[in-house]
């Protein structure tokens, strides 16, 4: 049972929308509002990044009676078309993240929401590093300063509630079940290291379909697989106290 | 002699992620003799059916066994309480 005083945060990513499914996920958002506070989505919400495609996700959640909040994944850059995608989800009213921040006023709580696409390079001791070639010092580099912007936003953003959504997983214990040969496609441990030097209360990720739906970093922090096939449902619904309770 | 099934299981896997039609990561491509199983799981049954297309036109010598799952994810489960 959630209490007056939990923030409840609505979440799912990998939902690849394509035009067979126009109007299906709208459905099983009815009724959202009472169950959850926000809803954050983790990426991968086209399937091959199209603007049609795009145009599609931005109706399926265009004017919900909660916020939205989104990051969007590989899928959704495939056709290099992420800002224009991002824009038609800005106009359908919701709020996408590249390496940024933004406060969510729910119920008389500031919820800081920081985040952005993410990216991978393999997890502490098993991982690349900058070293060699161009494209390998490329990789680690692009993962490396996306760490270090959520780090500063974190630092950055005034709220009561500080929660990250990304998607490529920052630990290894949510990817459990996908292929250990693919883990460093499927995110980077410098995230979760950015984010344990900042601080949050839970981070919220994507991208690995096989993986396990609860983790954690090494500092602490509750880490949440939300891939549609992970969770197996509409949306998971993480609750959190409010200050001190 | 005839091709490693493992190349042309990687081949069949590389086709379900690039091919515009499916752009699909994540399948399952197992062959074992002449048949190719495709596992895992999609959202649509019409996705379902385009990377069974996407395998077959990749091996067409293979007989195809598609075993990928459609996902029904319409009730929206019980809550987590993180304390």
């Amino acid at each position: 049972m959630s209490t007056l005083t939990d923030l409840r945060i609505a979440a799912v990513g990998d939902i690849h929308l394509g035009e067979d499914a126009r109007g299906h996920y709208r459905k099983r958002l009815e009724g959202i509002e009472e169950r959850a506070d926000v809803l954050m989505l983790a990426g991968d919400l086209t399937r091959h990044g199209t603007l049609a495609e795009g145009r599609l996700v931005a109706d399926e959640f265009r004017d919900l009676p909660l916020p939205v909040v989104a990051v969007l994944g590989n899928h959704d850059y495939h056709s290099d078309l992420q800002h224009e995608i991002a824009g038609e989800l800005r106009d359908a009213g919701v709020t996408v993240l590249d390496d940024d921040w933004a406060v969510v006023e729910c119920g008389g709580t500031k919820l800081g929401v920081v985040g952005g696409k993410g990216f991978g390079g393999g997890f502490a001791g098993k991982c690349a590093s900058e070293f060699g070639e161009r494209e390998i010092k490329d990789l680690v580099r692009h993962t490396r300063l996306i760490a270090e912007a959520w780090q500063v936003a974190l630092k950055e953003v005034q709220a009561d509630h500080r929660v990250v959504l990304s998607h490529y997983s920052p630990v290894k214990e949510t990817l459990e079940g996908e292929p250990l040969e693919i883990y460093p496609f499927l995110g980077s441990y410098l995230l979760a290291e950015a984010v344990d030097t900042a601080g949050a209360d839970l981070i919220l990720h994507g991208h690995a379909h096989k993986g396990s739906e609860k983790g954690m970093t090494p500092g602490g922090i509750r880490v949440r697989n939300v891939a549609l096939p992970v969770i197996g449902r509409a949306y998971a619904v993480y609750c959190l106290a409010m200050n001190g309770e | 002699m005839g091709e490693a099934p493992q190349y042309v299981a990687a081949r069949v896997q590389q086709a379900l992620a690039e091919d515009a039609r499916t752009n699909e990561l994540g399948i399952r491509v197992d062959i074992r003799g002449d048949q190719l199983f495709l596992r895992g799981q999609v959202s649509e049954p019409g996705q379902r059916d385009r990377l069974g297309e996407v395998a077959h036109e990749t091996a067409p010598a293979l007989h195809l066994h598609n075993e990928i799952r459609i996902l029904d994810a319409s009730a929206p489960g019980e809550d987590e309480h993180l304390d």
